[in-house]
């Protein structure tokens, strides 16, 4: 069957683009002289992020630099994604301390239930998001890694509010 | 025993009938009702020392002890009434003064009575703002380290010690606040039955060197198994973690080691952790032992047993099952089956019935004995030239193998290679008592189940598999499934055994016909 093609025979002013076209050089000039700007000029500027922004761990340590983590167990038992690795030890003192403390950040989910449970406030998620690594075994962090980090951490809740209300 | 007059009594809106004499906890606990406690234990004198166990008895003036008081006809106990509980949660208040409440670091946190009746039934907080009273950690010798701070002074291990152990070490040194359990001037806790105190310890006061920081308690797998230290058979839990042995605790059985184990015993796990484990099944060819497939080696092994008498050592740490079959295998030839047991001192618990550490440092010599095995001191004498020496897990060292060089062939069943044995055609790989089923004889001949608590490595079976299997090899027909199957079939085979099988044994066993049941040594 041949196909038939419609042919519309429109008035000039409906088909001419002369008019699109200057419209649309009407807007780029005007968002050109418009000082509002939507794009953020990353890495030279950053978005403030949520207090409560869960991202990779950090461990916090002591007034001498140990970590503050006494090795109870709670965090790889709560953990849903089953990502920590811990191997309890006991120093010279007697303490109970982490021998092996690791957190494979790729199997993490940042539920954040470790920061939760932790009885001595030592494992914290934080509040951080460049992590770009060049392997993949890089991501699992060991302990003198998760001290080692700075970055400020996350606040699951509101101090002024705990309960959330 | 019908006829024994019965009290009846309603605990919690629940009748229920017990003997007279029994105290309230044991008659809440048939109730199936739970009496928070922890100065009682049903192995130790009832001391009434915790105040925890107070409950509300109607028609009495105050409340009553619970281990303390005995039933009394037409009695109305209620547990949970709200007098009870405020009792009760004034108790968990005053132990909790000077409780360090260090639970992530403590080795009991999770099976912690003082945790569970705490969350269960004490306040959410403390009003106590003193500074906490401080002792600092003690060793009490043996296995067992002291962390007075967390102690209750429920004083179960001083009653252990004085009434069960009959060795007095340990005492509730000074009074009032200041009390904390002490040891007599000179002693130690060095009593073969010593680290019962830490099983017995409702809290983290009492905690044993060995088990210290290994793993937490809700890691642990736990399975139900019998000793193999020595022919008293204590029942035991297994408690793996990560297809680990992590440590052996006391199971409770009235009949054989009531609520305790030694020891040695206890330290026992270690064996089954050694490493070295024979993994695949290996026959000797021309360029040394080569690893090969089951079905070869079992092959291997039927070839070399064919028209040989079959002269087998076993160990009597084996299985009745794997005894029944390997008794099987050797009187198809007419051949001889023998085991040696190893030996040490003696060491009892004086406070407990027909309980004791025994000479007989292996746990089925009796079953071996049911079963047609001899017991030998020296099992490799009487080899003979030609005969086809079959070693079922059996350690040989300090043995005289001079004779084993007279075998046709030596056909090894063993989770670890035999250290010193000069030869074996055939090695085939069979699982230890942790990881496979089976049956135990005790002394007193109970026969006891035991549980696979953990998968053996690489290709090992279980050993009354691989005896089915050199059984079927050999052209006998054993077809067998299950451990119980072979149980069925041993039952059926031995006198000793008749009537027995998995259902009627339960988890307490029951003893073999002609044992004389509760005799004592």
């Amino acid at each position: 069957m041949a196909i038939t093609v419609k042919v519309v025979d429109r008035p000039i002013e409906e088909t001419s683009y002369v008019r699109a076209t200057l419209s649309g050089l009407a807007n780029t000039l005007k968002h050109l002289l418009d000082p509002h700007r939507v794009t953020t000029e990353y890495p030279d500027e950053r978005e403030a992020i949520s207090r409560r922004w869960r991202g990779t761990h950090r461990m916090l340590t002591t007034e001498d630099g140990k970590a503050k983590c006494v090795a109870c167990g709670l965090c790889p038992t709560v953990c849903p994604a089953n990502c920590i690795k811990l191997v309890p030890g006991e120093d010279e003192q007697g303490n109970r301390y982490p021998l092996v403390f690791e957190i494979d950040e790729f199997r993490c989910i940042f539920c954040g239930y470790c920061q939760e449970v932790c009885p001595e406030e030592a494992i914290h998620l934080g509040r951080h998001y460049e992590n770009s690594e060049f392997n993949r075994e890089a991501f699992v962090y060991d302990l003198e890694r998760l001290m080692a980090q700075t970055h400020p951490v996350t606040e699951l809740w509101d101090p002024a509010d705990p309960k959330g209300e | 025993m019908a006829d024994t007059p019965k009290v009846n009594l309603t605990i919690e809106g629940r009748p229920i009938s017990v003997p007279p004499g029994t105290n309230l906890i044991e008659a809440a606990k048939q109730a199936g009702v739970l009496i928070p406690h922890y100065c009682y234990h049903p192995g130790l004198p009832v001391a009434g020392v915790c105040r925890m166990c107070l409950v509300e008895v109607e028609k009495a003036p105050k409340l009553a002890p619970a281990c303390a008081t005995a039933v009394a006809e037409g009695q109305v106990v209620h547990v949970h009434s709200e007098k009870a509980r405020d009792a009760r949660k004034g108790v968990l208040e005053m132990l909790l003064i000077n409780h360090p409440l260090d639970c992530p670091i403590c080795d009991q946190s999770g099976e912690c009575e003082l945790q569970d009746y705490t969350y269960q039934e004490g306040r959410a907080d403390s009003r106590y703002r003193e500074p906490k009273r401080f002792n600092p950690v003690e060793d009490f010798g043996g296995d067992v380290l002291y962390v007075p701070n967390r102690c209750i002074l429920c004083t179960r291990c001083v009653r252990f010690m004085g009434d069960v152990a009959h060795d007095e070490v340990l005492n509730v040194s000074e009074r009032g606040d200041r009390a904390f359990i002490g040891k007599f001037e000179g002693k130690d806790l060095t009593h073969a039955w010593a680290a019962n105190v830490v099983d017995l310890c409702p809290v983290g006061a009492l905690l044993s060197k060995d088990f210290l920081n290994k793993a937490r308690a809700w890691e642990l797998d736990r399975t139900a198994s019998v000793c193999t230290g020595c022919s008293q058979g204590c029942n035991i839990i297994v408690e793996t973690r990560d297809n680990v042995v992590m440590r052996f605790r006391p199971r409770s059985n009235e009949s054989v080691n009531q609520f305790f184990m030694c020891d040695e015993g206890r330290l026992g796990y270690r064996e089954f952790n050694r490493p070295t484990r024979l993994e695949v099944p290996s026959i000797l060819g021309p360029k040394g032992h080569e690893a090969v497939d089951w079905d070869v080696a079992l092959e291997a092994a039927a070839r070399l047993l064919r028209g040989k008498r079959a002269y087998v050592v076993a160990s009597p740490d084996t299985s009745n099952e794997t005894l029944h079959l390997l008794g099987r295998l050797m009187r198809k030839s007419n051949g001889v089956g023998l085991y040696r047991v190893p030996q040490g001192p003696e060491a009892p618990l004086p406070g407990a019935p027909d309980l004791a550490l025994r000479v007989d440092r292996a746990a089925n010599g009796r079953g071996a004995e049911a079963l047609g095995f001899t017991r030998s001191d020296t099992p490799f004498s009487g080899l003979k030239a030609g005969d086809a020496l079959i070693l079922v897990d059996q350690d040989v060292t300090g043995a005289d193998l001079a004779a084993v060089g007279q075998a046709s062939a030596v056909i090894v069943l063993a989770s670890w290679m035999p250290a010193g044995l000069p030869r074996a055609e055939v090695v085939l790989p069979i699982a230890t008592t942790v990881e496979e089923e089976g049956t135990l004889t005790n002394l007193r001949g109970r026969v006891q189940r035991f549980m696979q608590a953990k998968a053996a490595p690489g290709l090992a079976r279980p050993s009354w598999f691989v005896a089915s299997d050199l059984l079927g090899a050999t052209g006998e027909s054993a077809a067998y499934f299950t451990a119980g199957d072979v149980f069925a079939a041993m039952s059926a085979a031995h006198e000793a055994f008749a009537g027995l099988s998995y259902d009627t044994l339960g988890m307490r066993g029951l003893p073999i016909a002609g044992a004389m049941a509760g005799a004592t040594a």
